[in-house]
């Protein structure tokens, strides 16, 4: 039986045809209304954050820092700075240290230092809740590029190289603060998993400010989720209720952001958390310190001190002062070798630096977080720095 | 890679410039392949082995096909039969193919004697498919060529989407009946201790493959020589994990030369692609929230929030599938290819039979034209006719997965295109209801339909259907702002098919809702996973 071989059926090729000109949309726009679109979507991106700044009122105080529910949001950070580069403004940058962790707002490092200042200089309180040198590099980086030319504190905690899982080098994957602050791509950092596709989405987000405009409505109105995720959140009971199921998510949007607490439970001399380290019959400790050498977070610090060089800033680090109360006796030798190569490397480079002596064990609440009087001390004893003095006056 | 990813966002670009690049050179159909195999192996690089290995069977057997029809009138049917007897032919090539079933004889009699445990039912598989080729060659015939192919396609499906269904029920049988038999779960009959997985978009593939064998066979292809076109044909990146099923007449041509591609394309293909990004990011990623949260303890909800649930579950898998169809379409158009339309506002069917015609068009014209009208159609009366439905259905249930809540959904559908096919030939029915009743009518029957296609299990289905029709109907908290996009896109896709569709023709409109949309998904689009259909 000879079979025939022909080309496509007549009723094929019709249904082909047909199926190929219809289109059900009425959407499919021609060049000049694309041209159109991204016209009218540009300007949208362009004007709607700076229409925002404008309507949202936000006048921070002498000593504001970035409330700790809102530490991710970025573009109020970046704000922030923006509405403080005066002439005496001095900025400290670094992480929890220096936002106070135990500590309400006016009694934070910087507070301090506005104290002794008494008007002569303004210190800026730039840090986030939850930062380490990996996370404050992108910071910077991304959101600190009004910081150019301008006086720059930066703290360094030798926290984080003291042990592998401290310092993001060990390969199990573990869940940090800031995840979209590290570097995605340029530096292989063991405790981080992250896709290529969440990577590229982070990487890409820091380049486009809308989308940390976005990012701060969500976490300034609605509870730091997208306002889908909002409007079927529960309350966390059971059984669960959903609060916001008939509420539309623009209709809580009202230009008041999320400040800090008139009596923060989580901080403060009344809050429980706010006492020395050894009350929680902690005993002593020891580190499984990271050569710097090996250290992820050391060389981010590093590149983090290049970063503000190139921008024109001038550097003073403040380094310390850990609580090494909190070591054992052995312990205290590698932390002291530490130490020193950080002193070396930043002489090195020419960079000032100013390291307060040790507090006394009390005034710690931790292995790094001094207690309230313990930043006074700080304060004062920075304030009284020889080096220190004659960085702010130069 | 899923098309509303970053990862898609740098590969397509990289994949389109490189496409512009080599467009008219030798090389535009090897970088397409390549793209495609690279997109494929993004899942899972083992995949890659799969969808090569069924492609290059599917191409030579097609070949060794042609082979037999070009020599039949030469060899008589005494000499075809000696040939069998001697296992060897007069055909060069199909010499070899003989050869390579008779390798693969020896291979699979190796490997189940001496190979790993678990490499049986391979060597089995092995075993029937060589012999198969070895009588297709000795005896030139088409039809064992096209055994070969359904063989080999067949079983990849049924070993990787319906072994477990089918032992599972077995295993069950046997119980029943008091034997001591329990064959092993599907995942041992991995060789070599492979993972076993469902490979993406297997379904798709395969059934697009077989399309070019089967029409081949019937006489309504040419065969395709370039291996390349076709190996393109069957992974084409932008249908290859969840459709269109594109048919060979339709999209081969289309890689015989350089299309044109016109500004149109380009800016028809980017409208396409935005209004399935958004219809996946700011439409169904949505409603499957609350469809999950329902669906996923529906002992815990009332009749209200179970009922919202399956209307929202309906709108999620259209807006999901639809969503993943049209920016397919809105790529390969930008690209100069043109796929089949896959959707055409499928609620908005006046009948069940109409549905079908509008829903996963590809899938049901496919079913249509190689199970249905083979069957017999409509040509030997109408009670045949429905069990030839009856059957197409039933196979296009299993065709989305084994399981007996897709068989019921199946039947469901087969039940009410005949119902509504007889209520359509009464005349009071088709001209006197209203049509905006009959679409609610079937919009509402789809979506009951659907319980059974989205519950876990039959009697999480029944239980879902008893607790709409008998439980309290307390607050169903469905957002408000859910409800209103619904409403919303409803009318929109009503207002498609009135006269006043030309509103939304209007250049002002359409430059607004692509605005709209664009700023919607920065503020709204949630981080969905993949699309329903990767699963079948």
């Amino acid at each position: 039986m000879k079979q025939e071989i022909s080309k496509p059926s007549q009723s094929q090729r019709g249904s082909v045809r047909k199926s190929q000109k219809a289109l059900p949309h009425a959407f499919l726009l021609s060049v000049p209304q694309w041209i159109g679109v991204l016209a009218v979507f540009l300007a949208l991106v362009l004007f709607l954050p700076t229409a925002w700044e404008a309507w949202e009122s936000f006048d921070p105080e002498l000593n504001y820092r970035v409330p700790y529910e809102t530490s991710q949001d970025y573009w109020q950070y970046e704000r922030h700075l923006k509405q403080r580069t005066q002439e005496n403004d001095i900025f400290f940058v670094g992480d929890s240290v220096v936002w106070g962790e135990y500590v309400t707002a006016d009694a934070t490092w910087s507070a301090f230092l506005n104290e002794q200042a008494a008007g002569e200089y303004q210190f800026v309180n730039l840090a986030l809740n939850g930062l380490y040198p990996l996370a404050l590099e992108g910071l910077v980086r991304h959101y600190g590029s009004d910081l150019r030319h301008g006086k720059v504190m930066l703290h360094c905690n030798l926290l984080w190289m003291s042990s592998p899982s401290a310092d993001l080098s060990q390969s199990k994957e573990q869940v940090f603060n800031h995840p979209t602050l590290v570097p995605q791509f340029r530096v292989s950092i063991p405790s981080y998993r992250a896709t290529l596709d969440t990577r590229l989405g982070r990487a890409i987000g820091h380049q486009w400010s809308f989308l940390a405009w976005v990012r701060h409505l969500q976490i300034q109105y609605w509870e730091q989720k997208d306002p889908y995720a909002w409007t079927l959140a529960d309350n966390g009971k059971y059984p669960p209720a959903y609060p916001n199921s008939y509420t539309m998510p623009w209709s809580v949007v009202d230009g008041r952001l999320i400040s800090e607490p008139d009596m923060d439970p989580d901080r403060g001399m009344q809050s429980t958390r706010h006492k020395p380290w050894s009350d929680e019959g902690v005993g002593t400790q020891r580190f499984d310190w990271v050569p710097l050498d090996d250290s992820l977070q050391w060389q981010a610090f590093q590149r983090l001190c290049q970063v503000l060089q190139d921008r024109g800033n001038d550097l003073i680090v403040v380094l310390g002062p850990f609580n090494q109360h909190i070591m054992t006796v052995d312990n205290r030798a590698k932390f002291k070798a530490i130490e020193n190569e950080v002193k070396q490397w930043l002489e090195s480079r020419s960079i000032v630096y100013s390291a307060p002596k040790l507090l006394n064990s009390s005034l710690y609440g931790d292995a790094s977080h001094p207690l309230t009087q313990g930043y006074r001390q700080l304060a004062e004893s920075l304030w009284n720095d020889l080096d220190f003095k004659a960085w702010l006056s130069r | 890679m899923l098309f509303h990813t970053w990862t898609f966002l740098i590969f397509f670009p990289i994949v389109f410039l490189g496409y512009l690049a080599f467009k008219k050179t030798s090389l535009r159909v090897p970088w397409l392949l390549a793209a495609s195999y690279v997109f494929y192996g993004s899942w899972n690089p083992f995949y890659l082995l799969l969808i090569i290995y069924s492609t290059a069977l599917d191409y030579w057997v097609v070949a060794w096909m042609e082979a037999c029809g070009s020599s039949k009138s030469a060899h008589s049917s005494s000499r075809r039969w000696a040939s069998l007897l001697q296992w060897r032919s007069p055909v060069r090539s199909l010499r070899v193919a003989a050869w390579i079933g008779r390798v693969g004889l020896l291979l699979s009699l190796g490997l189940g004697l001496m190979g790993p445990a678990g490499s049986q039912a391979v060597a089995c598989l092995l075993g029937v498919l060589s012999l198969t080729m070895m009588f297709a060659a000795s005896m030139q015939s088409r039809k064992a060529w096209l055994g070969v192919s359904m063989i080999n396609n067949l079983s990849f499906l049924l070993y990787f989407k319906y072994a477990d269904f089918f032992i599972e029920n077995a295993n069950q049988l046997f119980v029943r009946l008091g034997f001591n038999i329990q064959w092993p779960e599907a995942a041992t009959l991995m060789p070599f201790g492979w993972e076993y997985l469902l490979p993406v978009g297997i379904s798709f593939y395969t059934f697009q493959s077989m399309s070019y064998t089967l029409d081949f066979y019937f006489g309504k292809l040419p065969r395709e020589k370039k291996f390349l076109n076709f190996a393109t044909y069957v992974a084409f990146f932008p249908q290859l994990v969840a459709g269109p099923i594109e048919r060979a007449a339709s999209l081969l041509p289309q890689f015989e030369k350089a299309p044109r591609i016109r500004i149109k394309d380009i800016t028809d293909g980017a409208s396409l692609f935005l209004i399935g990004l958004f219809k996946k990011l700011a439409l169904a990623n949505y409603l499957s929230y609350y469809v999950e949260r329902v669906y996923g303890m529906p002992d815990e909800f009332g009749g209200a929030a179970l009922a919202l649930a399956t209307l929202a579950f309906a709108w999620q898998i259209y807006f999901d599938f639809s969503g993943y169809t049209d920016m397919a379409r809105g790529i390969a158009l930008m690209m100069g290819y043109k796929l089949m339309l896959n959707f055409n506002r499928p609620y908005l069917a006046t009948s069940l039979g109409d549905f079908w015609s509008r829903w996963h068009i590809s899938l049901s014209t496919w079913f249509r034209d190689y199970v249905y009208i083979p069957l017999g159609g409509n040509r030997h009366g109408a009670k045949k006719a429905y069990l030839y439905l009856g059957i197409t259905f039933l196979l296009s249930a299993i065709w989305h997965g084994a399981a007996w809540t897709f068989i019921i959904w199946g039947l469901l559908h087969a039940v009410g295109t005949m119902a509504t096919r007889e209520l359509e030939s009464q005349a009071w029915y088709h001209d006197r209801v209203p049509i905006a009743l009959k679409r609610l009518f079937v919009f509402l029957f789809v979506s009951f339909a659907w319980i059974f296609f989205r519950a876990e299990t039959v009697s999480d289905a029944w239980l879902i259907v008893s607790r709409i029709a008998g439980s309290a109907w307390t607050d169903p908290a469905m957002p408000l702002l859910m409800v209103g996009l619904i409403v919303l896109m409803w009318a929109y896709q009503w207002l498609q098919e009135t006269r006043f569709r030309i509103w939304t023709e209007a250049a002002w409109f359409k430059v607004m809702g692509a605005v709209f949309m664009l700023i919607w998904l920065c503020f709204f689009s949630s981080s969905g996973g993949a699309f329903i259909y990767f699963q079948f």
